[in-house]
Formats: structure tokens, C-alpha cells, sequence
């Protein structure tokens, strides 16, 4: 029985929250539920009620009455105040999560690309700072390939401290988080549940999406629209670290990639993933 | 109307005025005929087909979810090699499950809701309810019911291409519809869908200018716009929408087909890396502003007919006049008007310009007046009435609560923050199935047994149509409600496996009951379909107005057969006077000549002097 009221208690269905911005999008789902579930009883309730009390019996006639305008501009006007302030009142939230210009300063600045099953995430390296690829210089996108997702130019210097995660990414706790999101083939949707951010990439195009997240953890995206039939499949995890934990795994990247650069050397190699994790197939 | 009487095509029964001279053949009377009643039955019978092949679908997908990975029960063995894992497996494909879950959501919605919904009930409905004998372009009429059956095969033989069934949703949003990963003219499902969709629009369009033409010029003597029935305006103001929208599909279709088939580049951008061979220079997203332009007022097409029934049959059975009929057709044409300035609200996580979002939030806030506006309505229709608890009227009554529940969460989807989170998940699934089910099936179930009697001559059983209707209501509740609470979990749509993810792992209790409800709610449907068989040979007969109603249809015989009325139609009033004071019988029908005044929203009865006379001082 308690199972059964569970169904209606929706907002305790909501996967965890770790979003600087969660709460605030949870709450005003929360504001337009308790109000559904007012509207709910009120016509449920008037329905039901009318139908017990005139229903059918003996003797009994229908009224004759066509309405009445005051009635109608009455509840013509009161929901479009009420419907209209709900779309005003939840628009700050919306501008403050997706206007381009409301975007903070980045802490950390991540391209993000989909594919055919799975995600890429590149990061600026040492220097902070991308080198020629095709979000950086749209003329280098003819570079994008399979092997070379991001189109990296590997003559440019800036460039080759970059490098690419699998399936995977980290980001660092209280920090701007902000993601350039595209695609290589299809549609995704890059879909955080736990942080309260979806946004569809599109191949050709950059998207900027950003979060904060205000607890360390591991936690799982997926995509959340349709792109073929491994879409189901299209996993991957990120973990949010502490500050000091997010820049010791910095570190290590970084120094791995000097390492593979230096091996590598003369050659033109995009940039190297570094880490890769196939969360999806088990 | 000439008193000749011959043969008429599907009853018999009743001999009425006709043209026609000499027998039609067999083929003309019963396939290829002009007759928009046989046209309607035409649709009836195709879309209830298809309507189970389309659950058949459906219950495919729900066992994947409920069971993943567990064979099929039954079929499981017999399932073709290129649907399942392993031959003989009885477990589907993740393939096969996006082709599953494009048919059903394509076949629902285009073959089984639209033609049912303006199909059906246009035909059938418009020249009844306005006193003709036929729609003003019979020939056309023929043809718009002949363009489906072939198109809906064509969608179906998907099947026998390399790739199978078209496999990128409903929506088939490009590039995934666009890229086959085929040579260049080569035939894949996707290709098939395209082309069969293509037709449907134009059947269409061949329909909806018929009724405007029909609506706009055929009425009975007496008749005025605003003395028509709602389903009538309703599906006037359906084929206006249709008349604008669908073109804009069609245009939409070719390019896609142009991308899919020849290889050209309307939705492909330049940096395609697995499939480089395209020019490139599109643009995905333009797609979706132009299928959700048709869309959204598609949605509009597969439910304003609806509304319109529902009102006929709550006014009849609560033997009320419509409350604020003028209210109702304002508001009809409100939700036509603003259905083509909504479609972003599908598009908030797109990647379109979020300032574009904000302004799309406002528009479809806005939407939900003229919704509300009849809903309250309805309500106010019960007051006070004479309730009679018939199988329509418990179809429209359910429709009526279900719509609400469907337009609630149509809010919360409204609200382009909100929607971040819902987005993409099974809270859509329950809006879609809340307002398309909940709604516009029971609609067409209500016009099916309010109807009924005048397309067969006979009444379905009331005791088996209420058996049905409560199975439906609660099977149906049970499948859909609980996929809002999927949804806020964050169970994303279209997925295959919901195990993958940690986050879903506590879901597989929900997904069982949900697809235990949807097999009930499939068998269900069955008791429809044994009444109306029952019904054809065994049902009471009929008689001319079984309901005491008011409107024109029930002026022609027990079994209208070719040009339908076999008396002059004359007009007087308009199609709700019921319990009118002044009268012994509680209707009062739209033919019957009488004179009444309107006092304060009242229809009083009154003698042919009194009205002269002015002596109520009517206003
Ligand atoms: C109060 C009125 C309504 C409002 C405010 C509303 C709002 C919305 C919104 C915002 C979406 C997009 C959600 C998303 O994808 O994130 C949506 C989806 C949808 N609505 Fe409604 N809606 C309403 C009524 C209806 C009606 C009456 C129908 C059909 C009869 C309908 C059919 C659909 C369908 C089919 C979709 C899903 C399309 C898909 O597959 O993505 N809606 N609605
Ligand atoms: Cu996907
Ligand atoms: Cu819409």
C-alpha cells in the first residue's frame, strides 16, 4: 500500500542532486505539481460530484441554459494570469541554466563530442588552453576523423599538451564546469541526471552547456536522444573530485601525455587518449 | 430529393432517394465507392487493423523493458532471424527495438488516430450533421481513404529491406533518418516510411479541402455556421489545420527523402565523420523546426475532432444544451491559431537559441487557456443535467478527465526549465499516451458507440461496451500513469536496456507492472472488437434516433444508405435545445419546425403567435 502512494509523492523519485542550479529547477517542478494536484482534486472533485448528483432518475430534467459570458471571461482570464506569471516565474531559471551570456567564467573549460556509441572528452592540458581544432578554428574541421575526433591540428604547438578521455571525465568540485558539447555522426543528448543539465549536440555545431556541482562523487551520463541502436548503450561515468584531487589527476595527465608526446615524437599524432573505460559493456 | 428507390449499397434495408439509376457493382459499392459513409467504414476498419498491429508493437517493446534480455513468451521461437539476438533466442535486437518503437509510434499516430479522428469521423459525421446527401467531392473522398491502405503497406514493407524497418523514431530526426549507411538510391526502411507518409499527407489533404468545401457550401436549408454541431465545427477547423499544415510535412518529407535516398545535404552538416561522401552544408536542426511546425498542429488534428464528439455526446446524455457553445467554437479556433506558433516547445534542449525558448514558453502557456476553457465547459455542461451513464458517455467522460491529466503535464513540459530534466524521458511518453490515448482513443471510442446505431442500423451491447470501457480506464492508468514517475527518475525514452544505468536500477518493479498492465490493456481492446462482430449480426435494431438527439443525422432512416435522407431538411434551430421549457419531450431535433425566444440564456417554447407577438419581450 505505502508503495502505491509512493507513485504520487513525485518529487521523491528525483535522482540525487549535485547541481549549484538543481534545486531551484527541482523546486519549480515541485511549484507547477502542487498546483496540478490542486487543479487535479478541484475538476476531479466538481466532476464527481456532478455526476453523483444529477445523474439519472426518475422525475429528473435537464437544465436549459446556454452559459452565461461572465462565467466564460472568468475562467478565461484566471488561468491565463495564473498559466502566463507560471511561464514568467520559472523563466529566470531558464535564462540563468541557458543563455549563452549568463554562462559564468569557466573554471574548467572540457569539449565534449558524441558518437556512435559512446563520448569524448578533451581537455587544454598544461597550458590551459586549446590548440587548432575544430572548435577552436572552424577551417579545421575537414581534420575530423575517426582516429582524430576533435580535428586536432597536430602542427600547432598550443595544441599538443591536449588530450582526450574515453567513455570518462572528471571535473573538479564548486568549480564552473564549461563544456563545448558537439557530435561526430548524429544527434545526441548529452544528459547529466544527477546535475540537472541535458542538451542535444549536433554534429557542426558547438553547443555550450555548463553546471557546478557542489559534492564530490561518481555519477553516470547518458545520451537522451535517439541515435541508433546502441543509443541504450551509450554510457559513461564522471566523477566529481575535490579541488586538490581534481589538479594531483591534472598532473598525472598532464605528465602522461609528455611522456606519450616524447614517444611518439616527429610523428603527427593526434592527441592521446589517455583514458577509456567501456562502463557501458557489461 | 427524387423518391426512386433502389438497392443501396451496404443496407438494403432502407430505400432512400437516389440518382443513380442502375446497380452498382459489387466493387463500386463496397471498395471503390463514393459513398462517404462506406468511406468511413473503410477507415474504421483499416485503422482498428492497424491499431493492433501497432499494439502488437507496442507490447514487443514493453516485454524488452520489463524483461530484458528474457525471450519472448509464445512467439519468442517463431520471431524472424534479423529481429532477435540469436536465432531462436526469442530475446529482440537493440536494432529491432528502435524499429519497434518508430512503427508503433508512426503507425498510432498515422495510421491508426489521424484517419480515425478526421478519416473516419469527417466522413462520416460532416454530411449527416449538416443535412446532405454527400460530400461535395465524393470521388476525392474515394480517393483519400485508397492512398492509406498502400501506404501503410508501404510502411510495412520495411521489413524486406537491408535495414529493416525505419528505425529513427516517429520524429525521425536527421541525420540519423538521413544516413542509411546504403548506396545512393537504394531503398531502406527509412526511404519506405518517407514515401509512405508522404502519401498519408496527401490523403490527407484531399479530405480536409472536401470537408471545407462541403462545410462551406452543402448545408441543409436553415443551417447556419453557428447552428452546426461541434463535431462539425470541430472538424471544419481540423481541416483548415490540415490544409495549411500538412503541405509544410510534405516539403519537409521530400527534402528528407532527397537526403536519404539521393544523397543531397538539407540536413547534413560538413563534418560528418563516419559518413563523409556528403556534401554537407545542412543543417539537422532545420528539420525539426519544420516537422514540429506540421507536428504540433498535428497533435491539434488528432484530438480537435475528438473534442468535438465529446461535446455532442456529453450534451446529449446529460441532456443539457453545450455550456458556452460560442465559447467552445472561439476556443477551438483559439488552439488552431496557436498551435502554429508552439512547435520550439519540442525544441527547448534542441540547440535552438534559448531567447527563442522563452518566447516559445509563453505561446504554449498560452495554449492551455482555450484547453481549460473547455474543459470547464464540459463541466458546466454536467450541471444540472440528466445524466445518463451510457457507453459513449462514459468514453467521454473518461476522455474529459484524461485530457485533463494529459494538459497538466503538457505544463510542466511547458515550462522550458523544467523541461531540461523531463525532457527525452518517460514523462513525454506519459504526456503523449495521457492526451493521445486518454484522450482522442476514447474520444473515438465515445463517436463509436454513439454512432454506432446509425452506421449499422444496429446498437452495440451496452453491458460488454461498459466491460470494455472499465478494463480500458484502469489497464490504461495503470500502464501510463506510473511512466511520470519513470520519467522523473530520469528514464530516458527509446532505450533498450534501462539496466545499463546505475540510476535506473531501482525501475525494474515499475517497468514489470507497467507492461503486465499494457498486455491487460491490449486484451481489452479485444471486447471492443467481439461487441462490434456481435453487435453487426445479433445487435437490437436500431430505430431512426436511439438517443433522443437532436442533431441531423438522426433525422435519416435506421440505415442511411446512398444520399442518406429520405425527407427534406429543413433547419430551425440550433443542435443543443434540449429540456426546453415549453415541451413534453426533453429534446427538441434541429428538423422539427417550432418557435421559441431566449430569455437570459433560456429557450422557451413558444406558439407561432406568442412569437409574433413578442409577448416574453424576448431579446
Ligand atoms: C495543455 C495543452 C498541452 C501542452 C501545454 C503541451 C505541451 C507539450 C510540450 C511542451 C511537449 C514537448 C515536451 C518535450 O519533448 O520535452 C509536448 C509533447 C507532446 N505533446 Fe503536448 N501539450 C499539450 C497538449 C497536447 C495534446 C492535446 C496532444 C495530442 C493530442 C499532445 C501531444 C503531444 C505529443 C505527441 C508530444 C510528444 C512528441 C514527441 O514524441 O516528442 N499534447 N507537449
Ligand atoms: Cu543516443
Ligand atoms: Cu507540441
Amino acid at each position: 500500500m505505502g508503495d502505491i502512494f509512493k507513485v504520487f509523492n513525485m518529487m521523491a523519485w528525483f535522482p540525487e542532486n549535485v547541481s549549484t542550479f538543481g534545486a531551484e529547477l527541482d523546486n519549480l517542478f515541485g511549484v507547477i505539481y502542487y498546483l496540478s494536484v490542486v487543479i487535479f482534486f478541484l475538476t476531479f472533485g466538481i466532476m464527481g460530484y456532478f455526476l453523483i448528483k444529477y445523474r439519472h432518475k426518475e422525475g429528473r430534467k435537464g437544465y436549459n441554459y446556454h452559459g452565461n459570458n461572465i462565467v466564460e471571461l472568468t475562467w478565461t482570464i484566471l488561468p491565463t494570469i495564473l498559466f502566463a506569471g507560471l511561464g514568467l516565474y520559472t523563466d529566470s531559471a531558464w535564462a540563468e541554466t541557458k543563455y549563452s551570456h549568463k554562462v559564468p567564467v569557466a573554471d574548467v573549460e572540457i569539449l565534449v563530442l558524441g558518437k556512435q556509441f559512446g563520448w569524448y572528452a578533451m581537455y587544454p592540458g598544461a597550458d590551459g588552453k586549446f590548440g587548432r581544432n575544430a572548435y577552436t578554428d572552424r577551417s579545421a574541421r575537414h581534420l575530423m576523423s575517426t582516429t582524430n575526433p576533435f580535428g586536432i591540428d597536430s602542427t600547432d604547438e598550443a595544441g599538443m599538451d591536449d588530450f582526450v578521455t574515453e567513455n570518462q571525465f572528471k571535473i573538479p568540485v564548486n568549480s564552473n564546469v564549461v563544456v563545448r558539447g558537439s557530435s561526430i555522426d548524429v544527434l545526441h543528448s548529452f544528459f547529466l541526471p544527477h546535475m540537472r543539465v541535458k542538451q542535444d549536440v549536433i554534429p557542426g555545431l558547438w553547443m555550450k552547456i555548463w553546471f557546478n556541482a557542489f559534492k564530490t562523487g561518481n555519477y553516470e551520463l547518458a545520451c537522451a536522444e535517439l541515435c541508433g541502436g546502441g543509443h541504450y548503450s551509450m554510457r559513461a561515468e564522471y566523477e566529481i573530485l575535490s579541488k586538490s584531487g581534481y589538479d594531483k589527476w591534472l598532473d598525472q595527465k598532464n605528465s602522461d601525455v609528455k611522456q606519450l608526446r616524447m614517444m611518439s615524437a616527429g610523428t603527427t599524432e593526434p592527441a592521446p587518449i589517455v583514458e577509456e573505460s567501456h562502463p557501458a559493456s557489461h | 430529393m427524387s423518391e426512386t428507390s433502389v438497392v443501396t449499397p451496404d443496407s438494403g434495408t432502407m430505400d432512400v432517394g437516389h440518382h443513380d439509376h442502375h446497380e452498382l457493382p459489387w466493387y463500386r459499392k463496397y471498395l471503390f465507392s463514393t459513398d462517404h459513409k462506406v468511406i468511413a467504414k473503410q477507415f474504421m476498419i483499416a485503422a482498428l487493423f492497424f491499431m493492433f498491429v501497432g499494439g502488437a508493437f507496442a507490447l514487443f517493446i514493453r516485454w524488452q523493458l520489463a524483461y530484458p534480455g528474457k525471450p519472448i513468451p509464445v512467439i519468442g521461437s517463431i520471431l524472424p532471424a534479423s529481429w532477435v539476438t540469436e536465432p531462436m533466442s526469442g530475446v529482440i535486437t537493440p536494432e529491432f527495438f528502435t524499429q519497434l518503437l518508430t512503427m508503433h509510434g508512426s503507425v498510432m499516430i498515422f495510421l491508426v488516430i489521424i484517419p480515425l479522428a478526421a478519416g473516419m469521423f469527417g466522413n462520416f459525421c460532416i454530411p449527416l450533421m449538416i443535412g446532405t446527401d454527400d460530400m461535395a467531392l465524393p470521388r476525392l473522398n474515394m480517393w483519400s481513404f485508397w492512398l492509406v491502405p498502400p501506404a501503410g503497406l508501404i510502411m510495412m514493407a520495411g521489413f524486406y529491406t537491408e535495414t529493416g524497418y525505419a528505425a529513427a523514431g516517429w520524429t525521425s530526426y536527421p541525420p540519423l533518418s538521413a544516413l542509411t549507411g546504403l548506396p545512393v538510391f537504394t531503398i531502406s526502411g527509412q526511404t519506405l516510411w518517407l514515401i509512405a507518409l508522404f502519401m498519408i499527407g496527401f490523403s490527407s489533404i484531399m479530405g480536409a479541402v472536401n470537408y471545407v468545401t462541403t462545410i462551406m457550401n452543402k448545408r441543409a436549408k436553415g443551417m447556419k455556421l453557428f447552428d452546426m454541431p461541434l463535431t462539425v465545427w470541430a472538424l471544419f477547423i481540423t481541416a483548415i489545420i490540415i490544409t495549411l499544415g500538412t503541405p509544410v510535412l510534405a516539403a519537409a518529407l521530400t527534402m528528407l527523402f532527397m537526403d536519404n535516398f539521393l544523397h543531397t545535404s538539407f540536413f547534413l552538416p560538413d563534418s560528418l565523420v563516419t559518413s563523409s561522401h556528403y556534401a554537407g552544408g545542412g543543417q539537422p536542426v532545420l528539420w525539426q523546426h519544420i516537422f514540429w511546425f506540421y507536428s504540433h498542429p498535428a497533435v491539434y488534428i488528432m484530438i480537435l475532432p475528438l473534442m468535438g464528439v465529446v461535446s455532442d455526446v456529453l450534451a446529449t446524455f446529460s441532456r443539457k444544451p453545450i455550456y458556452g457553445y460560442k465559447a467552445m467554437v472561439f476556443a477551438l479556433s483559439g488552439i488552431a491559431f496557436l498551435g502554429f506558433i508552439v512547435w520550439g516547445h519540442h525544441m527547448f534542449q534542441s540547440g535552438m537559441n534559448p531567447l527563442l525558448g522563452t518566447t516559445f514558453v509563453l505561446s504554449t502557456i498560452v495554449i492551455a487557456v482555450p484547453s481549460s476553457i473547455k474543459v470547464f465547459n464540459w463541466l458546466g455542461t454536467l450541471w444540472r443535467g440528466d445524466i445518463r451513464f451510457t457507453s459513449a458517455m462514459l468514453s467521454g467522460l473518461a476522455f474529459v478527465s484524461m485530457f485533463i491529466i494529459g494538459g497538466l503535464s503538457g505544463v510542466f513540459m511547458a515550462s522550458a526549465a523544467v523541461d531540461i530534466f523531463i525532457h527525452d524521458t518517460y514523462f513525454i511518453v506519459a504526456h503523449i499516451h495521457y492526451v493521445l490515448f486518454g484522450g482522442s482513443l476514447f474520444g473515438i471510442f465515445a463517436g463509436i458507440y454513439y454512432w454506432f446505431p446509425k452506421m449499422y442500423g444496429r446498437m452495440l451491447n451496452e453491458t460488454w461496451g461498459r466491460r470494455h470501457l472499465f478494463w480500458t480506464f484502469i489497464a490504461f492508468n495503470c500502464t501510463f500513469f506510473p511512466m511520470h514517475v519513470l520519467g522523473l527518475a530520469g528514464h530516458m525514452r527509446r532505450i533498450y536496456d534501462p539496466n545499463v544505468y546505475d540510476f535506473l536500477k531501482g525501475l525494474s518493479g515499475l517497468n514489470e507492472f507497467i507492461t503486465i498492465s499494457a498486455i491487460v490493456l491490449g486484451f481489452a481492446q479485444l471486447i471492443l472488437v467481439a461487441n462490434i462482430f456481435h453487435s453487426l449480426i445479433w445487435g437490437k435494431k436500431a430505430g431512426r434516433n436511439p438517443w433522443n438527439a437532436n442533431t441531423l443525422e438522426w433525422a435519416a432512416p435506421e440505415h442511411p444508405g446512398h444520399g442518406n435522407f429520405d425527407t427534406d431538411i429543413t433547419v430551425y434551430r440550433g443542435p443543443y435545445e434540449f429540456c426546453v421549457e415549453g415541451r413534453e419531450l426533453d429534446y427538441w431535433p434541429q428538423w422539427e419546425p417550432g418557435e421559441s425566444i431566449s430569455v437570459h440564456h433560456h429557450t422557451i417554447a413558444v406558439s407561432k403567435e406568442e412569437s409574433e407577438n413578442k409577448v416574453f419581450g424576448a431579446h
